[in-house]
């Protein structure tokens, strides 16, 4: 075997290789870069002794100067095939083949031919590569369905034939006739045409989806209901496209439009129930998992476009956006979402509650932040079931927001929780009663420092429970803090000393300047701290500082 | 050479037909020891003088519409398409065919070539003038217009009718799918596209020519193919680049498929159209925006298709159907598209009007649509395309020669090639082509057009010629 002939056989052993090669690595990867490499010096090493290398290609097997160079029978893995059933029955390198060039074959070479969303076979791709180096010969004929039509239509055109009398009449006329040509005007191009010819490119270039949805809208408009079902399934695919690449705005202004069509007094019921049809499709999963796809891939948009969008959609959205709440990596993609079911959550309280039961505590945690901003009370009974949370982070969402929120039962699910275990569930529980604001509040809170075992909390405790109670203050309050500050003890008195010095704390913010004259009874009192508080709580009063 | 330093020489091949261009329009105006001309020249020479330190030897040569830079094909954006046009109009015009540089020049060569090329527009023989003072330049040499012969082109027009029969026979088998309810592969519309957008590349004329022939027995099938050659060449006329010439090549392809859902009694029916009727046929756009959509999933391509099949009968002014409530502007395509449906439509026989006329005759009917009905912009790219005499047209000459257009002719485009059909003496001849710009030694031009006639009318079957 020449030497040649052996270079060629390997190259087109390598042929096989590195297209499974490209398809698995990246390119940036090593194994990717040694293999295109090693392809390229094979051709190089080959075009020392030839300008081209040309190969032949029958169904199963190739050719180079008539020296079969593959073969292999079997339909799986058969490269030759795989060229030929595209039509390429040659295929020529040059000598000026580039790296790049080559890299590009391998990349159309590697692809998945067999999938349906692959609109172009590899004739195509090479075709809009435009290779300087690489040439192919194709055989048009598989393109055709009827090989004998061609035949057919000359046999047809042939029967056809003019009559010679014919010919010679015109001949004749031509003399006849007044009719002379007038001198050919053609207008010739100027740079002016140039530009505007520019400018129309330019605006084609824009993405056409937009201009589709019009033309739906138009169809819409003017067509028979006959035609509603077709343009239901067309908008839903609009939505897909649009989404899938950000079109956020087109989307949101398709929705606009519909609905200001479905309340337009011309338009009728059959229609309307169409358009809410159509927007039931364009909150559907397979168009909020784009959406997802699309917000998690970093393209920056806009909060107004994309409330836009979401303030049209129907409460149908609400489940595929909780979906992907759970699944979304980015903290800018999850805001928009959780600000989507803000808006869409007041739709449908029910169904937003059902997230409280994913297993994930990220998502519960944010479903519960989301009821807690849309206000709504009838969550509380859902909420409530959610307080005995295994997760730390999710008890402490929910407490706040049952804070927020009041009504039945929360109260008193709020008392069992300052007597959770954790610190922090119990600090959650202290602020939400505060926030409730109602005298059960207060007087729940009282009650807790009014027990014996609220002696032993820590000061830092002790003191948020006076902090809340500042809230409130009203006389009720002021006679139980004087009564605290007062309150002595012959056992455990470093203990009491903490509670009275909250009280006066307490005094202090409630600005009530009667409680002046006790203040400053202990403003010199022996115990530091009882001492130190009352003289803050007086400096406060005094001088609101 | 690594790609990306191709694409720079490639871009420095094109920045050089440019330029060229450039030097000889200001040398039409100033003299080459002019200011403006020395600034220009010195660029040009710059410009050779880096390509040749690489090439050794540079030859720029123009091959039928194209220029050849050692032998590889310069491809020019639309930025350049006026400066190119200039080019190949004067190159064609002194039958200049080649400029070499076989080493590096200065501006005197360049200045050389250009007292050169000016002047040898008031010679009758402009090639032996230039010549003959170039050769006075060690540096450059030029190489006379090789003239397209006739047995050459044999094979090319053999190639051209096999693709135009291949992209019928598609279009034909497409509509029956579509119809059965079977899948429909787009990758094949591509690659018969592609086909036909390189043909019409390199032999646009010949292309054009099949489109010419309205003999066919079916209609619908070879309309979408004309109406995407014809839009594929004024794409190519409007600078667009392969890619997006195939795009639209399919997009024309599919214009018309809202049609196969008119009943076919309606569609092939001899006698005019009722207004029942022609409602029917006004519904075919909305028909084949749907139809379209159904294909597949929605891409790109499906959403170009779709809007073109909607918008082909609505004019430039929004008139025409279907009917539009809300204003909308006509899409790029759509408007390349509506002006070769309405052109093919109306040289062809079996439309709904039933009355075919000749080339000449639909293109001045066009012009007086041209800013309400048609783009105006685009109608006149699209004229300079066709030629005011387009392939097909039956011609009297000034010689009492009967013949059909044959070929346009790009730079007078009052003087294309003809196929003479009935000699001067009144007899049936074989066919043979004459060129309407040659002269005889009184310098007067041999042959002219008198008058043009309606081929339809006498039945003449332009097939027998063009094929």
């Amino acid at each position: 075997m020449s030497e040649e002939l052996r270079k060629v056989k390997d190259i087109v052993q390598s042929f096989q290789k590195s297209k499974k090669i490209l398809r698995m690595y990246p390119a940036n990867n090593p194994i990717y870069l040694t293999t295109l490499e090693n392809d390229h010096k094979r051709f190089k090493e080959f075009f020392y002794y030839r300008d081209e290398l040309t190969l032949k290609i029958r169904q199963n097997e190739m050719f180079f100067d008539a020296e079969q160079v593959y073969f292999n029978p079997d339909k799986d893995d058969n490269l030759s095939l795989f060229f030929f059933k595209d039509g390429l029955r040659e295929l020529t390198f040059r000598k000026g083949l580039s790296y790049e060039e080559l890299e590009d074959f391998f990349k159309i070479i590697s692809l998945d031919f067999n999938s349906e969303v692959l609109d172009d076979d590899i004739v195509t791709l090479f075709w809009e590569k435009d290779f300087q180096n690489i040439h192919y010969v194709v055989d048009e004929t598989v393109l055709s369905d009827d090989e004998e039509y061609e035949a057919r239509a000359m046999q047809e055109l042939e029967k056809k034939e003019t009559e010679e009398d014919n010919l010679l009449k015109a001949y004749e006329d031509a003399f006849r006739e007044e009719e002379v040509t007038k001198e050919a005007s053609i207008v010739p191009l100027s740079d002016k045409d140039l530009q505007l010819l520019l400018k129309d490119l330019e605006k084609d270039s824009q993405d056409k989806a937009s201009k589709l949805v019009d033309l739906l809208l138009e169809v819409f408009r003017t067509q028979s209901p006959n035609d509603y079902d077709d343009l239901v399934s067309f908008f839903g695919n609009a939505f897909e496209y649009i989404i899938q690449r950000g079109n956020i705005q087109t989307a949101a202004q398709t929705l606009s439009a519909l609905k200001q069509f479905a309340e337009q007094k011309q338009t009728d019921e059959e229609a309307r129930r169409h358009v809410r049809k159509i927007v039931l499709m364009a909150g559907s999963e397979a168009v909020i998992m784009l959406l997802g796809e699309v917000l998690d891939s970093g393209l920056e948009i806009e909060e107004k476009l994309f409330e836009d969008f979401v303030k049209h959609l129907d409460k149908n959205a609400i489940v595929p956006f909780m979906k992907i709440l759970g699944e979304l990596k980015s903290i800018h993609a999850r805001k928009l979402v959780i600000d989507a079911l803000i808006l869409l959550g007041t739709k449908d309280i029910v169904t937003l509650a059902r997230g409280l039961n994913d297993s994930r505590w990220y998502v519960v945690r944010n479903i519960i932040y989301i009821l807690r901003k849309i206000g709504d009370k009838r969550a509380v009974d859902y909420l409530l079931k959610t307080v005995r949370h295994g997760d730390i982070r999710v008890k402490k969402e929910v407490i706040r927001a049952l804070g927020e929120l009041g009504g039945g039962g929360v109260l008193q699910a709020l008392r069992e929780c300052l007597d959770d275990a954790d610190g922090q569930v119990r600090s959650a529980a202290l602020k939400a009663l505060g926030n409730i604001s109602s005298e059960a509040a207060k007087r729940i809170t009282m009650n807790k420092v009014s027990e014996k075992e609220f002696r032993d909390k820590e000061f830092e405790e002790k003191k948020e429970y006076f902090e809340v109670l500042s809230r409130w203050k009203d006389n009720d309050l002021y006679e139980f803090l004087m009564g605290t500050l007062k309150k002595k003890s012959f056992f455990r008195r470093a203990r009491n000393y903490e509670s009275r010095a909250c009280a006066a704390y307490c005094l202090g913010l409630m600005g009530n300047k009667d409680a002046l004259s006790l203040l400053n009874k202990y403003k010199n009192d022996g115990n530091k701290l009882l001492r130190e508080y009352a003289a803050t709580a007086i400096r406060r009063l005094e001088h609101g500082q | 050479m690594d790609s990306r330093e191709e694409t720079e020489r490639f871009k420095a091949a094109k920045d050089l037909v440019n330029q060229l261009s450039i030097v000889l329009r200001t040398s039409h105006i100033h003299d080459p020891n002019n200011v403006a001309v020395a600034s220009v020249i010195d660029k040009l020479v710059a410009m050779v003088n880096y390509l040749i330190s690489d090439e050794r030897i540079l030859c720029l040569e123009l091959r039928g519409e194209f220029f050849y830079l050692n032998d590889y094909r310069i491809r020019y954006s639309l930025e350049y398409l006026l400066n190119f046009d200039f080019l190949i109009r004067e190159f064609k015009k002194r039958e200049l065919g080649s400029v070499t540089f076989k080493d590096k020049v200065g501006p005197e060569d360049i200045k050389l070539f250009v007292r050169a090329f000016v002047s040898s527009a008031f010679s009758q023989t402009p090639y032996e003038a230039i010549e003959g003072k170039v050769s006075e330049s060690r540096n450059m040499a030029v190489g006379r217009l090789k003239k397209v012969v006739e047995d050459d082109a044999v094979e090319p027009r053999k190639m051209v009718k096999k693709t135009y029969f291949n992209a019928v026979s598609y279009t034909q088998g497409v509509i029956n799918k579509i119809k059965s309810g079977e899948k429909v592969s787009i990758r094949k519309a591509k690659r018969v596209v592609e086909t036909m957008v390189d043909h019409i590349i390199e032999e646009e004329q010949l292309l054009l020519g099949m489109t010419a022939i309205k003999e066919y027995d079916e209609y619908t099938y070879h309309h979408s193919v004309n109406v995407s050659i014809l839009s594929i060449a004024l794409g190519q006329r409007l600078g667009l680049n392969r890619k997006m010439l195939t795009e639209l090549g399919v997009v024309a392809m599919f214009h018309d498929i809202g049609k196969m859902e008119i009943p076919n009694e309606v569609l092939n029916k001899p006698t005019n159209f009722t207004d029942d009727e022609w409602g029917i046929i006004r519904r075919h756009p909305v028909w084949g925006l749907k139809a379209i959509l159904k294909l597949k999933k929605l891409d790109e391509l499906t959403i170009k298709s779709a809007i073109v099949a909607f918008e082909h009968h609505l004019n430039y002014d929004l008139s025409g159907y279907p009917k539009i409530v809300k204003a909308i502007e006509m899409d790029f395509f759509s408007r390349i598209v509506s002006l070769a449906d309405q052109y093919d439509a109306m040289t062809s026989s079996r439309v709904y009007s039933r009355v075919p006329m000749a080339p000449d005759k639909a293109l001045s009917i066009m012009m007086e649509r041209s800013g309400t009905q048609l783009d105006p912009l685009l109608f006149k790219f699209f004229i300079n395309m066709v030629g005011v005499y387009p392939i097909g047209t039956l011609v009297m000459l000034t010689t009492r020669e009967l013949g059909i257009v044959y070929e346009s002719n790009q730079v007078f485009a009052a003087r294309p090639r003809v196929m003479i059909i009935v000699d001067g003496s009144g007899s049936k001849v074989k066919g043979y082509v004459v060129d309407l710009t040659e002269k005889n030694e009184k310098d007067e031009f041999i042959r002219s057009i008198l008058k043009t006639m309606d081929p339809n009318k006498y039945r003449i079957n332009l097939a027998e010629y063009l094929l």
